[in-house]
């Protein structure tokens, strides 16, 4: 095994990239304005209970008209930093930069949900293998997919709230009579349910779990080693390295 | 003249603007004073109600009234021993304490002493919804003046953060009749008032502090207060355009929607309890998943350590 390794070592980098350095920035923006959202919203969402707290938490934010302000630039800026994702998108699509390959696509395919049964009986001992994912796992494409939901649902919601004149122009007429208490309703309850998501979901799978603690570098490097590639993400190894792939296989 | 010029003639003037009521405080409260500072607990009345006799001369003092003497207000209270007050009132105050005497059993003259300097303010407030419950329906649980600004004796600036009626209290002021379900059972007063308000964006802001955030009499009015199916009422039907427009500049009749004491409606119900259901769903999706990844991974750690080589 050792011989066929060195001799791989010439044709297999040690690292690939995995995320560019506009990807990474948005990152940044992304859980920066993220949150200063959540430290803030939660004080107005829980203002009444527990006693006093909240108001002391706005405080240190500086007052409510204060932290109100920081809510309302830090949203602006995640909605705008969504939009430059979207737009880079595009344009990486409309240059061929990137094209869908149903391997390493992040959109979710049935065989996600056949890899969350698969990981559950592998939990419960009730399969030897784990599931084999592409570039993006499904916990990746969950928490991604998370992020283009709550920019609908919260994003939209907070900027009618932010912004009720503007908003109320285009609202249709026969919307009027509930559309303003569902919006609160949407912004409040689906912030925090994206807090719950971040703090389980994400925290433990890129920050929690023994095999990343304290967290995953790939925010910051961008790249991500093949051992780990070849480990995590064994179908996009196979795809960028097939003959190490078959080498493998032979043994 | 110029401002100093001007200065000079009106500041002893105003100086002895501050010393005469004190002057005059000294000579007659006094009297009443050396009593009612030191007597406690409560007198019964013939007509079975019960007075506070004792007041605080410090508290009295410090407030907004301190400087007005006893009888200013208590005009029959001139003799000493007071058994049985008969000092003359003017015309206009004692019309206002017969109309008021359903709800001021025991000194209703006092009660309507207040229109002698505030006749503008005790005359809307005669008109309002308050005060015709108490003059029209004689009922005892409409609101007066003590109702909202507390003590007579101690009533201080609505600024002042202690003030029954300060942006602070001000609305625990209201709830006590409006957050009442006999009261609102009674007079069939909007329900559950006091809930949305704390709920709503305005009532949040409000409890934590910001500055601009209303209060009851912000929308409502204070002393003018209207039914809010009296077409003279801020909140009524398109006046509120101009009333949500005093802070939202532009308020258009799409706008004017947001703010309800309304319970919401099944749309928003419907949608918060949908939306409850997801968060619960991923949440339970999520913690299960998470915990069962851990124990597996101790488990790989623990007891399959030579299958990963």
């Amino acid at each position: 095994m050792s011989q066929t390794n060195t001799a791989a070592q010439q044709e297999i980098p040690k690292e690939i990239e995995r995320f560019d350095i506009i990807f990474r920035i948005q990152h940044i923006v992304m859980f920066t304005t993220f949150l200063l959202l959540s430290f803030t919203g939660w004080g107005l969402k829980y203002a009444h209970e527990p006693q006093g707290i909240s108001s002391i938490w706005i405080r240190i934010w500086g007052g409510a008209e204060t932290a109100g302000l920081i809510h309302r630039i830090a949203g602006i800026g995640m909605l705008l930093d969504f939009i430059s994702h979207v737009i880079y998108l595009i344009y990486l699509f409309a240059t061929k930069k990137m094209t869908i390959n149903l391997k390493t696509t992040v959109i979710p395919l049935p065989k996600d949900i056949f890899d969350v049964i698969k990981n559950f009986m592998y939990f419960f001992g009730l399969s030897k293998e784990k599931a084999r994912f592409g570039k993006y796992s499904y916990a990746q494409k969950f928490d991604y997919w998370a992020v283009f939901w709550g920019m609908f649902i919260i994003g939209f919601s907070g900027y009618a709230l932010a912004f009720p004149m503007q908003v109320s122009y285009i609202i249709p007429e026969f919307t009027t009579g509930w559309i303003w208490e569902l919006l609160g309703i949407m912004h409040s309850d689906e912030a925090l349910l994206a807090i719950v998501f971040i703090l389980f979901w994400h925290f433990y799978n890129e920050h929690l779990k023994p095999e990343v603690f304290p967290m995953s570098w790939i925010w910051i490097t961008g790249k991500i080693s093949t051992e780990n590639l070849k480990h995590h993400h064994p179908i996009e190894y196979d795809l960028l390295f097939p003959q190490e792939a078959q080498k493998d296989k032979k043994e | 003249m110029s401002y100093k010029k001007l200065l000079t003639v009106f500041a002893p003037l105003l100086f002895f603007a501050l010393l005469l009521p004190q002057t005059v405080f000294a000579q007659e409260s006094a009297n009443c004073l050396a009593c009612h500072s030191a007597m406690k607990g409560k007198l019964k009345t013939s007509g079975g109600t019960l007075i506070e006799l004792n007041v605080d001369t410090e508290k009295f003092r410090s407030s907004v009234h301190g400087s007005l003497s006893c009888t200013d207000c208590h005009m029959r209270f001139s003799d000493n021993p007071h058994s049985s007050p008969s000092a003359s009132v003017p015309p206009q105050v004692l019309s206002i304490s017969s109309r008021i005497s359903s709800k001021h059993g025991v000194d209703p003259v006092a009660a309507a002493a207040c229109n002698r300097c505030h006749e503008e303010i005790y005359n809307k407030v005669l008109g309002s919804v308050h005060g015709k419950n108490i003059t029209d329906k004689n009922q005892t649980d409409g609101a007066l003046c003590l109702d909202c600004h507390g003590s007579p004796h101690y009533i201080t600036s609505a600024k002042d953060p202690t003030s029954k009626i300060s942006r602070e209290n001000q609305v625990e002021t209201c709830g006590r009749c409006h957050g009442d379900k006999k009261i609102i059972e009674k007079y069939n007063l909007q329900e559950n008032v006091m809930n949305s308000f704390q709920e709503s964006f305005h009532g949040r802001k409000l409890h934590l502090g910001h500055m601009r955030a209303p209060v009851c009499a912000s929308c409502h009015n204070s002393h003018d207060i209207k039914s809010k199916n009296d077409p003279s009422s801020p909140v009524f039907g398109k006046n509120k355009l101009q009333t949500c427009g005093k802070c939202h500049e532009g308020a258009n009749e799409k706008f004017i929607s947001a703010i309800t004491h309304r319970p919401p409606g099944p749309i928003p119900h419907y949608a918060e309890k949908a939306l409850i259901l997801l968060t619960m769903g991923v949440f339970a999706f999520v913690v299960l998943h998470v915990l069962l990844e851990a124990f597996s991974d101790i488990r790989d750690a623990i007891f399959r350590k030579e299958r990963e080589e």
